[in-house]
């Protein structure tokens, strides 16, 4: 491994049931140059401590998280997955940015196909992290349905304590929520779709640094995940 | 290499670039397609966070046509407006393209089947404008490229593919140029099976590949595809997730980079 290659921490989360295919790279090309020169996967439970881990063969295109999760995590219902990458930057010039495919087993809702977070690393002015990037906000649809939504965060960091804000809008209401996550935690945010008869308009989470982050929708009748998606960041 | 010339040729062609945000629009049976306007991300954006914010949408269908516009004005920079997109037929598909100076936000395209949605959001990149004698030359070497199943490939994107028994993705696939955009796609699986198509796209035109019609058998287990798509013109995809009841069924949109 090289002092000069890019480097790019990437997470997920993983679920019991679904079947979740996680690109390792985005868009491969024919010649297959296009991949990274080392990978380090790491699964940890909501308190932060470790399942497992393993380095991947880099050649792997993609990787089945529900092959390799669920022999490390067997005692838990959801995990944080992280993707420690090496990669060089003369062949992602941008970020290895990469992307997975997530289906409820047997579900009838459609598979989703979602960005997999980028937290740290990728090439700083390429990736808008010289500005704020911890000051995210999600909008909702009004329309009454049958859904019910949450938040997920992890923190990646090794060390430090993140302490984060969660604000949900109903109207001209806030509502506010103080989560603190140790070093790997991670934790599901359930929101109200709804307020004393006002819906959810938005969310916003501020936190001191970057954490892992996606909005999750979810079937009320059947509890699918139709919803995964990552927030925007409000400072472009 | 290709990164290179295209500069170079679109130069030479007199090509223009027009900056423009486009989301895609579906319709099936069942299914109501919804564009949620905002433009919150310009809260904290000096000079240009004070409402009202009008803005215009332009739909186009798969032919490239212009099937209906929508105007809509934001109150505030907090306001939401959804527009409920209005098919041409009960199948169809195309895109929208947001208009509006002042909206900085990324928008959002839902999909429902009234109890719940799924959701992605648009890209702000460009549409290209070729000039009458670019596009002859296009047509003519488009032409002839055809006649043997090729295609000018001009831009390029590596794009996987999932099709198992119970869940697919197919891709969306939008002409942003003014000139009719021949799109070759060369799908591989693991065991070196490959299918083939080329896709005629009219101007502004988009087709929807619909990955079980490559004559690729569905298996048990999601088998994952590798897809290479060339245009001799510029062009994006979103990948469209469909479950057991396929293009029947409640779908995902979802961007890709």
């Amino acid at each position: 491994m090289s002092s000069d290659d890019g480097a790019l921490l990437s997470a997920t989360f993983w679920e019991a049931g679904y079947e979740h295919l996680v690109e390792l790279v985005h868009q491969r090309d024919a010649l297959a140059h296009r991949r990274l020169n080392s990978l380090d996967v790491a699964v940890y439970d909501a308190a932060g401590t470790r399942l497992g881990g393993a380095p991947v063969d880099p050649r792997l295109e993609v990787l089945d998280l529900s092959a390799l999760v669920p022999e490390l995590a067997a005692s838990v219902d959801r995990a944080m997955v992280t993707f420690d990458a090496r990669y060089d930057t003369r062949v992602f010039n941008y970020r290895p940015h990469h992307y997975a495919f997530l289906h409820r087993l047997g579900a009838e809702t459609p598979p989703l196909y979602y960005a997999v977070n980028a937290v740290l690393g990728g090439v700083p002015d390429r990736i808008g992290a010289t500005n704020i990037n911890n000051f995210e906000t999600y909008v909702f649809r009004r329309q009454p349905l049958g859904a019910r939504f949450s938040v997920v965060l992890g923190n990646l960091a090794r060390f430090a304590t993140a302490e984060a804000q969660l604000f949900a809008y109903y109207g001209s209401e806030r509502v506010a929520r103080d989560v603190a996550l140790g070093p790997k935690a991670h934790v599901l945010v359930e929101v109200a779709s709804e307020r004393e008869g006002r819906r959810l308009q938005r969310v916003e989470v501020k936190a001191l640094f970057r954490l892992a982050s996606y909005v999750v929708g979810r079937r009320v009748d059947s509890g699918d995940i139709v919803l995964f998606d990552h927030l925007f960041t409000y400072i472009k | 290499m290709l990164r290179r010339v295209r500069p170079l040729a679109r130069r030479a062609l007199g090509v223009r670039r027009t900056p423009t945000y486009y989301l895609p629009w579906l319709s099936r049976p069942g299914l109501e397609c919804v564009v949620v306007l905002n433009n919150i991300e310009s809260r904290f954006k000096t000079g240009f966070n004070q409402g009202p914010f009008p803005a215009s949408l332009t739909q186009y269908d798969a032919g490239g046509v212009v099937v209906r516009r929508y105007a809509v004005a934001l109150g505030d920079s907090a306001a939401t407006a959804e527009v409920r997109l209005e098919p041409p037929a009960p199948s169809g598909a195309g895109f929208v393209t947001v208009e509006g100076d002042r909206i900085f936000s990324d928008q959002y395209v839902t999909l429902s089947d009234g109890a719940a949605y799924t959701a992605t959001h648009g890209r702000h990149e460009f549409v290209e404008a070729y000039p009458w004698p670019a596009r002859l030359l296009l047509a003519v070497v488009g032409a002839l490229l055809a006649s043997i199943g090729r295609t000018l490939p001009a831009f390029v994107r590596d794009q996987y593919l999932y099709l198992g028994e119970n869940c697919r993705s197919h891709l969306l696939v939008m002409n942003l140029s003014n000139v009719v955009n021949r799109v070759r796609v060369r799908v591989t699986r693991e065991g070196g099976a490959v299918a083939a198509r080329l896709m005629t796209l009219p101007p502004m035109g988009s087709h929807l590949l619909d990955v079980s019609s490559l004559g690729l058998a569905a298996r048990d287990a999601t088998a994952v595809l590798r897809g290479r798509l060339e245009g001799n013109a510029w062009f994006n995809v979103y990948v469209v997730g469909a479950g057991p009841k396929d293009l029947a069924g409640p779908l995902s949109l979802m961007h890709v980079k």
